[in-house]
């Protein structure tokens, strides 16, 4: 592989995977809480972090990490204060995040490390060594803590006034979200940029959502989701010599476009399946149960009616149970009693 | 064990500033199973939400299980089921995800689930039986199963405690009849159940006392067979809402105050 040859690739690829693997998996506690764009106004904020390091001539990935973090718990306690300007409270912040950090950042002196576009958009062939060991220290601090806390995360995201009632520590526990946020705010500036950051906290979430089943493994999908774009689009980027931010953001949502055609295809081909299947028996149209003179067939956790020598399994939907014809690849066929025998 | 499950002393209860429960005298025995009945917009829904700490208490006293609701220490010893139709949530979640957040008050704050807490779990949505859908994702159940998780959820916490907010309201009457089941056997096992609703009808078998809320006033408390027929909430349709309460209350009640009546078209 050409790309590993170089040092700054090395560097790169190592954070695009720790990026790619920790903002899906803060990012889906955002999206469960309908709160996608938390992340990109944190992003705002961390700007002026970014510029008040770049004047104090301090390491900007420190200064932004505090800026995004004091961001976080401010706009949590402003939440929770339930004011009606909450709304308009936070677009202050926002905007006066992203306006200080331009302002900061000009005032400083010629030939520093002023480039804006590297903060806005990414500039991931800059990362050193010394950032990817910060990097490093985030990542584990952050996976850590979902690690520790994701359940009573999951509950808060998903239920505030029902984890209130119960008496779980709401507060803390959002502004604990809104941290971890912050921090991957600031993981993910190098890689994909200030303004591109909620996208790979939310596309891997979207793309897993549609798959999923439980909310685990919605999780470990997005962090996979995550980790694949990030890596694919930071090594793409290489070889196009396009961005790798915007990159890895297209891919996200190429991939996000593609999930959500063949979903829709799944269900579409489901539901003319199951059609057919209704139609051939919708001159039949009772419902199997004791007595019913079709021969009960007991299979794991329902029970079959033997008709005509094919067999009826029931079909749970929203408006209540039906009887189909069971789908054959589901059930051994040496079950199936042939045409003709007899019946009680 | 000898306080009461439920004391409300000279209780206001509201939002912000703003009173929607006036001046609440209520005691609930351990053990009982109390229907709170009104029309929509009578503060019914606000007096379980002070109990629960989701409400702000103005005035008066209101103690749940023996301590101030506020100061109350293992909160999980309260369950809840909220007026709501459908689980919530934009990310996939299975019955048992979600119905194992009903553990978690009992856990501390870092603890994670053991057997015992999965076993309750299990029990739970068993009870409310959906023992086949357990790992099933919640979007792909029916409205009156989804209500059902959000009921197997409180049971979770094996509560003292049950307040339910309109738990048959917009419930196919299948669910309804399999909830009154899981309520009697909650019930009998001594858990105080308070149940806030439009129509007793479904749970009539479990509850036994009934307290009216008109206006933001008790305006009756007694057996809940006492409720008049002819004046009872019963009457009152949902779509009445929006409308003033009818008037006329049992004799032997006072009628609530002009003032309190103005209180509550007045105050939005």
């Amino acid at each position: 592989m050409e790309l590993l040859e170089y040092g700054f690739m090395q560097r790169a690829l190592l954070a695009a995977l720790m990026v790619g693997l920790v903002a899906p998996a803060v990012g889906v506690f955002l999206v469960q809480r309908r709160l996608s764009l938390l992340g990109d106004g944190l992003g705002h904020v961390a700007l002026t972090g970014v510029g008040v390091g770049v004047l104090t001539s301090s390491a900007p990935v420190g200064t932004a990490l505090v800026a995004a973090v004091l961001g976080a718990v401010l706009i949590e306690l402003v939440r929770a204060r339930g004011r009606t300007s909450g709304d308009v409270a936070l677009a202050v912040l926002f905007y006066g995040g992203i306006a200080g950090g331009v302002v900061l950042l000009s005032l400083a002196p010629r030939g520093q490390a002023t480039n804006l576009d590297a903060y806005l958009f990414g500039a991931i062939t800059t990362t050193t060594a010394a950032d990817v060991a910060v990097f490093a220290v985030i990542s584990v601090v952050v996976l850590a803590v979902v690690w520790l806390l994701g359940r009573r995360l999951y509950a808060v995201s998903d239920d505030e006034e029902y984890a209130r009632a119960v008496g779980l520590p709401v507060l803390p526990l959002n502004v604990v979200l809104a941290a971890l946020v912050a921090s991957t705010v600031v993981l993910s500036m190098r890689v994909v940029g200030l303004l591109l950051i909620s996208a790979l906290m939310i596309l891997p979430s979207a793309v897993a959502q549609l798959v999923g089943r439980s909310f685990r493994s919605t999780l470990y999908l997005a962090c996979g989701v995550g980790v694949v774009v990030s890596v694919a689009g930071t090594a793409g980027s290489y070889y196009t010599g396009t961005p790798s931010g915007g990159t890895i953001v297209l891919l996200a949502i190429a991939l996000f476009l593609v999930v959500t055609a063949g979903v829709a295809l799944r269900d579409a081909t489901a539901r003319r399946r199951h059609g057919r299947l209704a139609e051939v028996h919708a001159a039949h149209p009772h419902e199997h149960g004791e007595g019913c003179g079709h021969r009960p067939v007991p299979h794991g956790d329902h029970v079959d009616y033997d008709h005509d020598g094919h067999l009826h399994a029931p079909h749970h939907t929203v408006t209540g149970t039906h009887y189909d014809e069971h789908s054959g690849s589901a059930h051994p066929t040496a079950v199936v009693p042939p045409v003709g025998r007899e019946r009680p | 064990m000898t306080d009461p499950a439920i004391r409300l002393a000279g209780a206001t209860i509201g939002y912000g500033d703003v009173a929607i429960v006036r001046d609440a005298d209520l005691s609930v025995r351990r053990g009982e199973a109390v229907a709170v009945l009104g029309s929509n917009g009578s503060g019914k829904t606000t007096l379980s939400r002070g109990l629960l700490g989701l409400a702000t208490v103005l005035g008066g006293t209101v103690e749940v299980l023996g301590a101030p609701v506020g100061r109350l220490r293992e909160r999980g010893r309260v369950g809840y089921v909220p007026q709501r139709h459908t689980v919530s949530g934009a990310m996939p979640a299975t019955v048992r995800e979600v119905v194992g957040v009903g553990r978690l008050p009992r856990l501390g704050l870092f603890g994670r689930p053991g057997a015992r807490d999965r076993a309750a779990v299990a029990e739970a949505v068993h009870a409310v039986g959906l023992a086949d859908r357990l790992d099933d994702p919640v979007a792909a159940l029916s409205g009156g199963q989804q209500r059902r998780v959000l009921v197997a959820r409180a049971l979770a916490a094996e509560p003292e405690l049950l307040v339910m907010d309109e738990p048959t309201a917009g419930v196919d009457a299948a669910s309804q009849a399999a909830l009154a089941g899981v309520l009697a056997r909650v019930a009998a096992a001594g858990t105080t159940l308070l149940v806030v609703t439009h129509e007793t009808g479904p749970l009539a078998g479990v509850l036994t006392r009934a307290v009216v809320v008109d206006s933001g006033r008790l305006t009756y408390d007694g057996p809940l067979a006492g409720v008049g027929a002819a004046t009872g909430p019963d009457c009152h349709h949902p779509e009445e809402a929006a409308r003033p309460p009818v008037r006329g209350y049992r004799l032997d009640q006072p009628r609530p105050a002009p003032d309190a009546v103005r209180l509550r078209d007045g105050s939005r």
